[in-house]
């Protein structure tokens, strides 16, 4: 293949470039953290080629809209993070009965660790649950590879497949050999067959048995992939994903005399291989990123064929059960279990006598987020209300931070609205609820609940930052730049509706203050707080040079700018004065209004420059 | 061949972009690289970290302990990164102090947290990335200055050609190329080995 070169690739973007060397016509997602960037690729790239990429609403619909084109028999492809994917259950249970026409890759990035989510769930679990083969693919040109193999076997089988990523696949760069986009392959029409497609329990029951049949079929055929066998004695590791890296590193480089099988599919395992390989086995060691998802099937593999050979791993606490492996972590758990030194220990740590302070992720400067949690908080204060913070998921929720403290929970996208009203009621309508949520998750998950909210007459406060993109993700697109979020509160029939800007700081008190009069009085009111995120208003509108400073003489050390609005490139000085770093700066305006010394002052043409991020 | 260069900052300073180009550059003179990145929420301002393999690699992470040289944007972050470090590791930090927002604990100034660095740490390299930047214009070209520090101070030259890394700037930075260019060649500064 003459047209192939090798390029420096993200993992992410070898997993959309796989799906178009294999022709993928339709695909879907929403943005989420380690998986955001497959879909943008797709968008950016793959639409000159006549892909059809779209950011869907949520996981759900992006779901939905893959499988339905392979339902019609289109190539596909959806992304998601791993607890997208729950929301994306529905569909997918149903998926593995009705089977594909063309082929179908579910794309799960998983986060141990959780670098950015709220649990590390294991969704090769999903494909045990669901009766769908996963591919875990361990660096970013095998990520390339089995997203193509992905696609031949899901079409070869009609049935969908899984292709699970971690954090350490989709974000590690690495040399991808990358080869021209295949033509994409579309349906030529939809050919009808409610009998497969549409699940009534008469036509679901007799898909039920055609699935357990299709089961063995793919359990076989799984023994045909390139699994991986490094020989190397009697000691057999099995890996799957990126711990088959570490694990060859710790046999090249730190002592480790072992034979290693990585699997291309972790669930189902490929039997007929596994057994081969444990045949010339003294010992099996399983590792493994997540749950002991191998290690489970490999001990019942191996009762049934009445084979006794000692498997060790996580059931052992061999390896970490929380948290990422690490080779660290790997070659602690391999060292025990073969009983080898583990060299790792034996390098001499470098001590040094001081600690710095944690640095947790912070609003950027100018986030109009921080603007709105500081006018909440007056606001609230001033009419004497104790609210229940119920917070959700975006960059917002670093408002659970000081100076803030308003994100009292926190569990899900779109748990504010349904988790407060459920301390509203829990608690027979002795609290004041205020739900936080954002727009891009208002429209994912807060659009029933809202519903719900009006329907059943739950008094609430309801504020929507609505700051124009999907930012902490990357700054994506969402309905909020098409559809208006207040005039869907209004159609929805909520009680009090208005939408104000947060770098205007005393209406936007006014209108909170407004809006907990309706909630005391039983009614359901929704502030929305527009104003475009900073990162992305920056970016956009390059050029305009517009920031404060403070006037040290004017400045009385108060401590109120930098205590409560908090933006970064607002610093106290030795003397407790206010600095503005003209550097971080993005001169929002809003620590100006609040100083009550009048002592912090813009440079440039401040009134152009809030106008025009207003476009966003 | 295999070099382990473990990068820390905060969010917003480069570290992607220098890890890009660093091992864009290498791939192009023929080595494999393995850069593991970290996105989302964390990017906001906090604490970060990168690392970049070179060489004869198979796994992402850099084991503790098995940096070659730590480079930190930041001088804090340096005292971070030091559980990456052994005694021979060379430490190349940036001469700049970004205070962690909405802490209690007092902060030593930056001059008493160089010596504390010098103290512990054998080879130590302090570099003024910051001040070059601004001379250029702008903050944001701090990375490839540092960029250049480790360059020089690390020999890589005799890895990769300098118009190598030129190329790969080019390739992967969107604006002001020149300008990155003119820091990664201010960052050469600091050490000797210029190739
Ligand atoms: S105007 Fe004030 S609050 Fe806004 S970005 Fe500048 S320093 Fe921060
Ligand atoms: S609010 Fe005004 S007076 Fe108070 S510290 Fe800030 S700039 Fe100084």
């Amino acid at each position: 293949m003459s047209d192939c070169t090798v390029r420096l690739m993200l993992g992410n973007h070898a997993i959309a470039h796989g799906a178009l060397e294999a022709g993928v016509a339709v695909a879907t997602g929403y943005p989420g953290t380690p998986s955001s960037e497959i879909i943008e690729y797709l968008i950016d790239y793959g639409r000159e080629f006549g892909v059809y990429a779209e950011w869907s609403s949520n996981e759900k619909v992006a779901f939905e809209i893959a499988y339905g084109a392979a339902l019609a028999g289109a190539r596909s492809i959806t992304a998601m993070k791993h607890v997208g994917l729950n929301v994306a259950m529905d569909p997918l249970m149903s998926s593995a009965y009705t089977g594909v026409r063309g082929g179908f890759v579910i794309v799960t990035a998983d986060d141990p660790n959780m670098w950015s989510s709220q649990n590390e769930q294991d969704n090769r679990w999903v494909g045990l649950h669901a009766y769908i083969p996963v591919f875990e693919p361990y660096d970013p040109q095998s990520a390339k590879d089995f997203v193509k193999m992905a696609i031949e076997f899901s079409e070869k089988h009609s049935h969908p497949v899984i292709l699970r990523s971690v954090t350490r696949v989709s974000h590690v760069r690495g040399p991808v050999t990358v080869c021209q986009p295949a033509k994409p392959r579309y349906a030529e029409g939809y050919v009808k067959d409610p009998k497969r497609h549409a699940l009534i329990p008469a036509n679901a029951r007799a898909l039920k048995e055609e699935l357990i049949k299709r089961w063995g079929i793919i359990e076989r055929s799984v023994d045909e992939l390139p699994h991986m066998y490094v020989e190397g004695g009697r000691n057999l590791i099995i890996t799957s994903g990126v711990a088959f890296t570490y694990t060859l590193e710790a046999v090249k480089n730190y002592g480790v005399r072992a034979s290693i099988l990585n699997v291309v599919t972790p669930v189902p395992l490929p039997r007929k291989t596994i057994l081969n390989a444990v045949s010339n086995a003294d010992r099996v060691v399983v590792v493994e990123e997540g749950d002991p998802v191998v290690e489970q099937q490999l001990k019942a593999l191996l009762y049934d064929e009445g084979i006794r050979v000692p498997v060790l791993g996580k059931a052992e606490n061999l390896f970490n059960r929380v948290g990422e492996l690490t080779i660290n972590s790997v070659m602690d758990g391999l060292s025990k279990a073969l009983n080898i030194v583990n060299p790792l220990l034996s390098k001499n740590p470098v001590k040094i006598d001081y600690t710095p302070p944690p640095r947790p992720p912070v609003f950027c400067p100018g986030c109009p987020h921080a603007a709105s949690f500081y006018e909440l908080k007056i606001s609230t204060a001033k009419a004497g209300v104790k609210p229940i913070f119920s917070g959700d998921i975006g960059c917002y929720s670093l408002g659970i931070n000081n100076p803030f403290n308003e994100q009292d929970l926190l569990t899900n996208m779109g748990s504010s609205l349904g988790l407060g009203m459920g301390i509203y009621h829990g608690t027979h309508g002795g609290e004041f609820v205020v739900a936080i949520i954002g727009d891009s998750t208002f429209f994912h998950a807060g659009l029933p609940a809202l519903v719900n909210a009006v329907y059943n007459k739950t008094p609430m406060l309801v504020v929507v930052l609505d700051n124009r993109v999907t930012a902490m993700t990357g700054g994506q697109p969402n309905p909020t730049s098409k559809v208006d979020i207040g005039s869907v509160a209004k159609a929805l029939g909520a009680d009090y509706v208005s939408t104000v800007d947060p770098f205007d700081v005393k209406k936007a008190q006014e209108v909170i203050s407004e809006a907990i009069n309706v909630v005391r009085r039983g009614g359901v009111a929704v502030v929305v707080m527009k104003r475009g995120c900073a990162l992305e208003a920056t970016r956009l509108f390059r050029g305009y040079v517009v920031r404060y400073y403070v006037d040290e003489n004017a400045c009385k050390a108060c401590g109120i700018c930098y205590n409560l609005i908090a933006c970064p490139a607002l610093i106290p000085l030795e003397n407790r004065k206010a600095w503005i770093d003209p550097y971080m700066c993005v001169g929002c305006s809003v620590c100006a209004q609040v100083c009550p010394y009048n002592a912090i002052r813009p440079e440039g043409n401040v009134k152009e420059w809030l106008s025009k991020w207003a476009e966003m | 061949m295999r070099l382990n260069i473990y990068l820390a900052g905060v969010g917003g300073q480069g570290l992607i972009t220098f890890a890009t180009v660093l091992g864009d550059a290498a791939l192009r003179t023929g080595y494999k690289v393995l850069i593991a990145e970290t996105h989302g929420l964390s990017q906001r301002g906090g604490s970060v970290d990168v690392h970049v393999r070179i060489g004869d690699v198979d796994a992402p992470l850099i084991p503790r302990g098995g940096a070659d040289v730590i480079v930190a944007f930041e001088i804090l972050e340096a005292f971070r990164a030091v559980s990456y470090a052994n005694e021979d590791t060379v430490f190349i930090v940036n001469r700049r102090l970004i205070r962690p927002p909405a802490t209690r604990q007092r902060i030593p100034r930056i001059e008493e947290l160089e010596g504390i660095l010098r103290n512990s740490i054998k080879n130590m390299h302090f570099i003024n990335a910051y001040e070059d930047a601004v001379k250029l214009g702008n903050a944001i070209y701090e990375n490839m200055v540092m960029l250049g520090a480790l360059y020089s101070i690390m020999n890589l030259g005799q890895y990769i050609p300098r118009s190598i890394i030129e190329e790969a700037i080019k390739a992967n930075v969107r604006r002001d190329v020149d300008k990155n260019i003119k820091a990664f060649a201010l960052g050469l500064k600091y050490g000797s080995g210029t190739a």
